[in-house]
C-alpha cells in the first residue's frame, strides 16, 4: 500500500484565519506554517497548543505574520521543539516581520506574549533550504525528502513538496503563477500528478483581471492625492509585498519625475532593504539578469527614504508625501498613528493594497460604504514620572515580597486578569455614524476616564527582581583571539544613531535598528497611557489587490493543470472553500478533501505498488517510443523470484495477445492546422472538424469529465472514398499503437 | 553556473576584450558575443537540484572563489563529482569545500599541488600583515601584485581588518588599483549568503566588503606617491599595466617590499623574482638592480595534499580521476593515493588531455509497477503484461487504463463510421459473412435497422435502401475486418443482383456433376500443385512424394500420411461446399 497521509487543520480552514497545519506522512508530523492574526490572541492557537510538542518537524512558506507569527509563542509556551525548515528569505525576512510586530505591539501595550528574545531563540532552530534543494530527512523521517519550491506572492516565499516512496505531497498555499517585478511566478505547474495538493481556496471567487492598468491607477490614484496637497497612506506588511509596492513606486517616480517624498515607515525597514539587497539569487531573472549586466541592485531605492521612527514625518509636517508603514491591518503600528493622523484630511488617502485581517480596522474600513467614523485607542508608552514613578516601584517592592511568599504565581494571574478586562473595556468599535458625529473640531476627544494601565511590569517567576530582555554577549573566538568589530568600541557623535546594540553576532544577533534597540535599552520604568477616541474618517479610502496571489481562475486552471490524485482544500472563506471544492469535483477521478478545524482527514493514496527488476534479456527485447519525455512500450513478461525479489524476465511462452493501445493526445485545432498543411480542407463545424468534402471528426465527450477509462473517444465519420483513408493515415500517424 | 559566477564571469570577460590588444580580426570574441552567451547561461544555487533528460545535478560550495561550486552529477545513479579547484580550509569569506552527503562512484579532482602540504593559515596571514607592517613603519612601500578577482578580496578582508586593530596605520592608505576588483566589488557585497556564517554575521551590522581603510585607485596617475602605502595592483605576474609600472619605479629602493600572494605562472617577472636576482629588466627595456625585498607567500585556495587526502578517504569513491596539475606532481599524487588506498577497490587514473576514460557500471533497472496492475504481487512464473514507461532513468509498469491517472500522457480510442452504398437485401451480406467469419451476431437493439455483429468488433448497419454503415473503434485486426467487409460489400455490389436464368436451373445432375469435379479439380491443383485425374473420378495427389487418392464423389481419401489426408479432406468438404447448390432450409 502506498504511504499514510493524514492532514489536521488547527487553524485557517472554512474560513480566512491565520495558517496552520498538521501533516502525518507515515506517522512523521509536520507542522505545516505556524500563523497569528495581528490581533495576537492566544485562545487562537489552542488547537496547536494540543499537539505542539508531538510535532516532528515544521515547515514555513511565507515571511508574514498569517505563516509563521506564532512562532515565538509556540516554542516559548507551547513546547514546540522540531527543526523548522524554511528558505534563507523567510528566515531573515520572517524575523524582521517578528520584531516589528513585536515593538509595535510593545510600544502600545504590556506585550508580553514574546519578546525579542523569543523571536531569536525559535528561529535558532531554523534549517536553511535552497529552491529546489532535496533535503533528506532522517531518523524518524527517514525516506523522506523535502524540497521547497518557488511559490511567488513574497520573496523566499515556497511550495512544500514532500515526497516518500515516489509519491508527492505538495503544500502550496498563497502561490502566484505570475512573474512579478521582483519575484518569478511559481513552480508549481511542473510537478505532475502528485498524490495530495494541499491548496488555498482564499481567491477561489476573486476572478480580478490582472492588467498593466492596475499599476497606472494606482499611481494615478497617488498622484492626483499628492497634487492636491495631500499624503497618501499605504498601510503595508513588513517585508513580504511591500517589497513589490516599493519597486512600483520606484520605477513610476523615475518615469515621471515625480518629487514628492516616499518614507517606509517600519521598526526594522533598513535592515529589511539590506538584507533584501543581499538576496537577489531569489528574485526573478530579471533582477538577476540587470545585476548581472550593470551591476544595479533593484533595491537600491533611490526615491525611498527608509525610516524608523516619526520624528522625521513630524518634521516635514503637512506637506504631501507618501508613507508605507508597517502592519497592515492598522491595529498597532505605525500605520495605526499615521492613520489616525491622516484620517481627518479629506484630501489625504488612505490605499489599502491587500485584503484586511477579519476583524481588524483595516477590514472595518475596508467594508462598502465605509464608515464615517471609527473608535481608535490611542496608546503611547511614557516613562513614569512623580507619583506614578513611586507607585511603581512601591508596586515592585509589593512584587518582590509576595514572590518571596511564594505567592506569586496568583497574584500574576489576577492581574492578568484584570489587565485583560482593561483590554476589553477599551476596544476599538465602530460605532454608528449617526451617534459618534460628535463636534470635535481638536480631532482627540477623550472618551470617559483614561484608562492608565501601570502594572506594565510583571517580573517573569523564575527572576527575582524585574528584569528586561538582556542579551548575552557571547563572543566568537579565531585563531586571533575574540572578534571584534572596532566599530563598536568607537563613539563617533553623529554616528551614535546607528550603533546598534548587539555585539559581534554569533548568529542569531540580527541588526536592529536604533529606535529598537532604545527601547530595549531603556530599562527605565514606563507605561502605556490609552485613551480611546473617535476618528472622523474623512480621508478617502481606496483597496486595489496587490496581494500577488494567483486568481480564482488560475488556480482553477493551476489545479487542473497539476491534476492531483487528491485535493485537500483549506484556508479561504466557507462560501470560497466550497465553491472550489464543487468546481473540482466535477472532475471525476480527482478526490477533493475540504477538512473543517481539528478534523482529521485520511488521504493515504489508494495506490498500489511494487518494485521489480528489469532483467537485461527483458529489456533487449523492448522496443520502446518517445512520446515526449517519456519513453513507452508494451512489456510481456514473467515474474522470476530471487532473494525475495521480484524479477521481470521474458517470458516462456507466447503471450496472449493484448488489446491495442492507441497512445497520445490529439487536440482538434493542431489537428487541422495539421491537414492544413497537408493540403487538405479543413474547417470546423458545430464543434466537429470537416476534412474534405465529406469526412467530418470529432471527439465526444467532455474532455473534464473524462470517462473511466480516460481515454479520449475520437469519432472519424464519412462515406467510402479515398480521402477517408487518407484521413485516417493521418490521424493514426498522431498516435503510437503499443 | 552560480549566480556569483555569472555576475563575475561578465565582469571578466568585458575586461579581457578591453585590455586584449590583439586586432580585431585576431579576437576570439567580442563584447556581443559575451551579451549573447550570457543569455545561455542556466543559473543554479549551492544546493538546487536541476534535471535535464532524466539527469539529475546539483552543486556545493567550493571555497575556491567565490561563486566556486563543485558539481554532482546523477546518471541514473550512478554519481559522478567534479571538484573543479577547490578548497578545504575555511578563509575569511569563503565556506570550505563542503564534503557530499553521499559517496560518488567517481571523483572528478583537481591536483594543482599534488603532492605538496600549505603553511597553515594564521602563519601565512600573520607572516603577510609583518612584512607589510615592517615596511610601511620603516617607511617603505609595498607592491602585491594580485590578480583582480578571487584572493584579492580574500587579502584586502585580512588588511581592512589588520588595519582597524592598529590605529598607528590608519594614517598609511591601502589602495587597490584594479577598475576590475571595483567592479566585482558590487558582486561581492550582493552575493553574501553565497559566503560563510562569518560574513554573514558581520553583514548584520554592516557590509563587510565597504571597507573602512581602503580605497580604490583609477590609475597611477591619480596616486600621489608621497610616503608609505600599500598597493594592491593587477596584473598578478607584472606582465603590464599599473602592477609593473609600480614596480619599475620601486624596485630599486630597499625599504619597499613585493609581495606575491599566490600561484605564478612559469615566465612572467613575478616567477624570476621570487628568486631574488641581481638585476631586472624593466618595462622600458633598461636593466636596473633589484634592491625590493621580495617575498612569496601563497594564499591559493586550491586544496594540498593533507586535505585531498582527508577528502577523499572520507568520500570513499571507487574511482578516482585526476585532472588539472602539473604531470610529474600528478604522477606523485597518484601513487601516494595508490598506497593510501591499498587494499580498497579504489582504482586512480590521471588521463592526458584528450584522452577519454571510459567506466562501465552495470546499474539495475528497476521498476515499479503501479496501479490496477500491482493490486496483487505476482508470484514467480506468472505473468505481467503492461505498458513499461520510461522517464528519465525511471521505470513504471501500469495497465493501460492507468496511463492517464499517474502520467501526462493519455490513451485514445478512435471509432470509426464508414458508409458504403449498398442497394441489395441484407441477408446477402449476412450469408456471405457468415461464410467468411465464424462470428457474425445478429443485433436486435434497434429492431428497426437491421444489424449484424462481426466477431463483436465490426458492426454492420442497413442504415437505408441506399448504403450500410460499418462502424468499430479502431485497431488493427478491426481495421482488417472492416477492410474485408468493406471490399465484400462492394464486390456484392457490383455483381449486382444476378438473377440465375431459369434454364440453368432445370440442367441434368450429370452436367452440374461434371462441372462440379471440373470445379474440384481446378481447386485441388490451385491447392496442391500436383494432382491427376485417374478412371472412376478419383483424383491422385502427390505432395512431398506422399501420394493420396481422392475420390471425387464420396470424398474418402486414402493416403499414408495423416495430415495430409486431414487437409485434403478438409479442403474437398468446403470445395463441395462451394460448388454444390446450397440446400434450401428445410423449414
Amino acid at each position: 500500500m502506498g504511504t499514510s497521509v493524514q492532514i489536521t487543520p488547527l487553524s485557517g480552514a472554512y474560513g480566512e484565519g491565520p495558517l496552520c497545519y498538521l501533516l502525518a506522512v507515515d506517522g512523521f508530523r509536520f507542522l505545516l506554517d505556524c500563523g497569528w492574526t495581528d490581533l495576537c490572541d492566544p485562545s487562537h492557537l489552542q488547537p496547536l497548543a494540543r499537539v505542539a510538542t508531538t510535532i516532528d518537524a515544521v515547515l514555513l512558506s511565507h515571511p508574514d505574520v498569517m505563516h509563521l507569527g506564532a512562532l515565538p509563542y509556540a516554542v516559548k509556551h507551547l513546547g514546540l521543539s522540531a527543526p523548522v525548515y524554511a528558505t534563507e528569505p523567510v528566515f531573515r525576512l520572517g524575523i524582521l516581520t517578528l520584531y516589528d510586530y513585536s515593538l509595535s505591539r510593545w510600544q502600545v501595550s504590556d506585550f508580553d506574549l514574546f519578546t525579542l528574545d523569543d523571536i531569536d531563540a525559535a528561529f535558532q532552530n531554523v534549517v536553511r533550504l535552497k529552491y529546489s534543494q532535496n533535503h533528506l530527512l532522517n531518523d524518524k523521517g527517514e525516506g523522506i525528502v523535502i524540497a521547497p519550491h518557488v511559490a511567488g506572492h513574497d520573496l523566499g516565499g515556497t511550495v512544500w513538496k514532500i515526497t516518500k516512496d515516489g509519491e508527492d505531497v505538495v503544500y502550496a498555499v498563497d502561490f502566484n503563477h505570475r512573474k512579478e517585478r521582483h519575484l518569478n511566478g511559481t513552480a508549481l505547474g511542473s510537478f505532475v500528478r502528485p498524490a495530495v495538493l494541499i491548496t488555498d481556496a482564499y481567491n477561489a471567487l476573486n476572478n480580478h483581471v490582472y492588467k498593466r492598468q492596475q499599476d497606472q491607477d494606482f499611481i494615478d490614484a497617488l498622484v492626483k492625492v499628492l497634487t492636491s496637497g495631500g499624503s497618501v497612506l499605504l498601510p503595508v506588511d513588513t517585508a513580504g509585498r511591500v517589497l513589490e509596492i516599493l519597486l512600483i513606486l520606484e520605477q513610476y517616480w523615475t518615469q515621471r519625475h515625480l518629487v514628492y517624498p516616499i518614507y517606509f515607515l517600519t521598526n526594522v525597514s533598513t535592515s529589511t532593504v539590506d538584507y533584501v539587497k543581499s538576496f537577489l539569487e531569489w528574485m526573478n531573472d530579471s533582477i538577476s539578469k540587470s545585476f548581472e549586466h550593470t551591476r544595479d541592485n533593484a533595491f537600491l531605492l533611490k526615491y525611498v527614504t527608509l525610516i524608523i521612527n516619526k520624528d522625521e514625518l513630524e518634521r516635514l509636517g503637512d506637506a504631501p508625501k507618501v508613507v508605507l508603514a508597517s502592519m497592515a491591518s492598522l491595529e498597532v503600528g505605525f500605520s495605526h498613528d499615521i492613520f489616525v493622523e491622516m484620517a481627518n484630511e479629506a484630501k489625504n488617502l488612505v490605499l489599502f493594497t491587500e485584503k484586511g485581517q477579519f476583524g481588524t480596522l483595516a477590514r472595518m474600513l475596508q467594508v462598502d460604504p465605509p464608515p464615517k467614523a471609527v473608535k481608535v485607542t490611542m496608546s503611547k508608552r511614557i516613562p513614569l514620572v512623580g507619583d506614578e514613578l513611586k507607585a511603581y516601584e512601591e508596586e515592585q517592592e509589593r512584587i518582590k515580597k509576595d514572590e518571596a511568599l511564594k505567592a506569586s504565581l496568583s497574584k500574576k494571574e489576577e492581574m492578568k486578569a484584570s489587565l485583560g478586562s482593561n483590554l476589553k473595556a477599551s476596544d476599538p468599535m465602530v460605532t454608528d455614524a449617526s451617534t459618534s458625529r460628535k463636534p470635535s473640531n481638536a480631532g482627540s476627544y477623550l472618551v470617559g476616564n483614561v484608562d492608565i494601565l501601570i502594572d506594565g511590569f510583571v517580573p517573569p517567576s523564575t527572576s527575582v527582581a524585574p528584569m528586561f530582555p538582556f542579551f548575552e554577549n557571547t563572543s566568537e573566538w579565531d585563531d586571533f583571539g575574540e572578534v571584534i568589530n572596532p566599530d563598536d568600541y568607537m563613539m563617533k557623535p553623529d554616528e551614535m544613531d546607528n550603533i546598534s546594540m548587539l555585539g559581534a553576532g554569533d548568529g542569531m544577533e540580527s541588526k536592529l535598528d536604533e529606535g529598537s534597540a532604545r527601547l530595549l535599552l531603556d530599562s527605565k520604568p514606563s507605561k502605556v497611557i490609552s485613551n480611546e477616541m473617535t476618528v472622523q474618517v474623512k480621508c478617502s479610502l481606496a483597496y486595489m489587490d496587490f496581494e500577488g496571489r494567483s486568481d480564482g481562475r488560475s488556480v482553477k486552471s493551476v489545479i487542473a493543470h497539476v491534476a492531483p490524485l487528491k485535493l485537500v482544500l483549506i484556508h479561504g472563506s466557507a462560501e470560497a472553500t466550497e465553491h472550489l471544492k464543487m468546481h473540482c469535483s466535477k472532475n471525476s477521478d480527482l478526490h477533493v478533501y475540504a477538512p473543517q478545524i481539528e478534523e482529521t482527514i485520511d488521504v493515504t493514496s489508494d495506490l498500489c505498488a511494487y518494485k521489480v527488476q528489469l532483467s537485461e534479456k527483458l529489456m533487449s527485447n523492448v522496443l520502446s517510443k518517445k512520446l515526449g519525455e517519456h519513453e513507452i512500450a508494451w512489456v510481456d513478461a514473467e515474474v522470476g523470484k530471487a532473494d525475495e525479489k521480484l524479477t521481470l524476465l521474458p517470458p516462456s511462452s507466447t503471450p496472449a495477445s493484448h488489446k491495442s493501445v492507441l497512445v497520445g493526445d490529439l487536440k482538434l485545432a493542431d489537428f487541422k492546422q495539421f491537414l492544413a498543411n497537408k493540403g487538405l480542407q479543413v474547417e470546423f463545424a458545430g464543434g466537429a472538424l470537416r476534412c474534405g468534402e465529406y469526412i467530418t471528426l470529432r471527439k465526444i465527450g467532455d474532455s473534464n469529465q473524462k470517462g473511466s477509462t480516460g481515454s479520449q473517444q475520437i469519432v472519424i465519420e464519412g462515406p467510402l472514398c479515398e480521402d477517408y483513408y487518407n484521413i485516417r493515415e493521418l490521424l493514426y500517424s498522431h498516435f503510437y499503437l503499443l | 553556473m552560480t549566480h556569483a559566477t555569472k555576475a563575475i564571469y561578465r565582469l571578466l570577460l568585458s575586461d579581457y576584450v578591453k585590455v586584449s590588444k590583439v586586432s580585431v580580426e585576431d579576437m576570439l570574441f567580442d563584447e556581443q558575443d559575451i551579451l549573447r552567451s550570457m543569455d545561455k547561461i542556466e543559473v543554479i544555487d549551492f544546493h538546487q537540484t536541476l534535471e535535464v533528460n532524466g539527469i539529475r545535478f546539483w552543486c556545493y560550495t567550493a571555497g575556491h572563489v567565490l561563486g566556486a561550486a563543485m558539481f554532482m552529477v546523477d546518471i541514473a545513479g550512478v554519481r559522478i563529482l567534479y571538484t573543479g579547484d577547490y578548497s578545504r580550509e575555511e578563509d575569511r569569506h569563503l565556506r570550505a569545500a563542503e564534503l557530499p552527503q553521499f559517496s560518488p562512484d567517481i571523483c572528478i579532482i583537481e591536483s594543482t599541488y599534488g603532492v605538496q602540504q600549505h603553511q597553515p593559515r594564521h602563519v601565512r596571514e600573520k607572516r603577510f600583515t609583518d612584512v607589510i607592517h615592517t615596511t610601511v613603519s620603516q617607511g617603505g612601500r609595498v607592491l602585491i601584485p594580485a590578480f583582480a578577482l578571487g584572493r584579492a578580496q580574500e587579502l584586502l578582508l585580512i588588511l581592512d581588518e589588520y588595519w582597524s586593530n592598529h590605529q598607528e596605520l590608519h594614517k598609511i592608505p591601502i589602495y587597490y588599483a584594479s577598475p576590475l576588483a571595483k567592479k566585482c566589488m558590487a558582486v561581492y557585497q550582493t552575493y553574501i549568503n553565497s559566503m560563510n556564517e562569518r560574513i554573514r554575521n558581520q553583514f548584520a551590522q554592516s557590509n563587510p566588503f565597504h571597507f573602512k581603510h581602503i580605497e580604490p585607485l583609477n590609475s597611477i596617475d591619480n596616486f600621489h606617491d608621497v610616503g608609505p602605502s600599500v598597493v594592491m595592483a593587477s596584473p598578478g605576474g607584472l606582465q603590464s599595466g599599473l602592477s609593473r609600472q609600480l614596480f619599475d619605479k620601486w624596485c630599486t629602493d630597499k625599504k619597499n617590499s613585493c609581495v606575491i600572494p599566490g600561484y605564478v605562472v612559469e615566465g612572467t617577472l613575478a616567477k624570476t623574482i621570487i628568486n631574488e636576482p641581481r638585476e631586472v629588466t624593466l618595462a622600458n627595456g633598461l636593466t636596473a638592480p633589484l634592491h625590493m625585498q621580495v617575498h612569496y607567500i601563497s594564499f591559493s585556495a586550491h586544496a594540498d595534499f593533507p586535505q585531498t587526502s582527508t577528502f577523499l578517504d572520507e568520500l570513499r569513491p571507487p574511482n578516482i580521476v585526476l585532472v588539472h596539475g602539473e604531470a610529474n606532481e600528478m604522477s606523485r599524487l597518484k601513487q601516494k593515493l595508490i598506497s593510501q588506498f591499498d587494499g580498497t577497490n579504489t582504482k586512480v587514473v590521471n588521463p592526458k588531455n584528450c584522452q577519454s576514460v571510459e567506466m562501465y557500471f552495470s546499474s539495475e533497472k528497476m521498476a515499479k509497477t503501479i496501479g490496477r496492475l500491482a493490486e496483487k504481487v505476482p508470484e514467480a512464473g506468472e505473468s505481467v503484461s503492461g505498458l513499461l514507461v520510461k522517464k528519465g532513468f525511471t521505470y513504471q509498469i501500469m495497465a493501460p487504463e492507468d496511463l492517464r491517472v499517474y502520467t501526462q500522457l493519455s490513451t485514445a480510442n478512435i471509432i470509426q463510421r464508414i458508409a458504403v452504398p449498398y442497394s441489395g437485401s441484407f441477408e446477402v451480406i449476412k450469408y456471405r459473412l457468415r461464410q467468411i467469419y465464424e462470428s457474425v451476431e445478429t443485433s436486435t437493439e434497434e429492431p428497426d435497422v437491421p444489424t449484424l455483429i462481426v466477431h463483436e468488433r465490426v458492426t454492420i448497419r442497413l442504415e437505408s435502401e441506399s448504403y450500410v454503415t460499418l462502424q468499430w473503434s479502431s485497431d488493427p485486426i478491426s481495421d482488417m475486418v472492416s477492410d474485408s467487409v468493406v471490399a465484400m460489400v462492394l464486390n456484392i455490389g457490383r455483381e449486382g443482383p444476378k438473377i440465375v436464368p431459369v434454364e440453368e436451373a432445370v440442367k441434368t445432375q450429370e452436367e452440374t456433376e461434371r462441372v462440379a469435379q471440373k470445379v474440384v479439380y481446378a481447386l485441388m491443383v490451385s491447392l496442391f500443385g500436383d494432382v491427376k485425374v485417374a478412371e472412376q473420378g478419383k483424383l491422385v495427389i502427390t505432395v512431398d512424394g506422399q501420394v493420396a487418392h481422392l475420390d471425387g464423389r464420396s470424398g474418402d481419401v486414402e493416403c499414408e500420411n495423416i495430415t495430409l489426408k486431414e487437409r485434403i479432406k478438409t479442403a474437398f468438404r468446403r470445395i463441395q461446399g462451394a460448388v454444390r447448390p446450397i440446400p434450401l432450409p428445410s423449414s
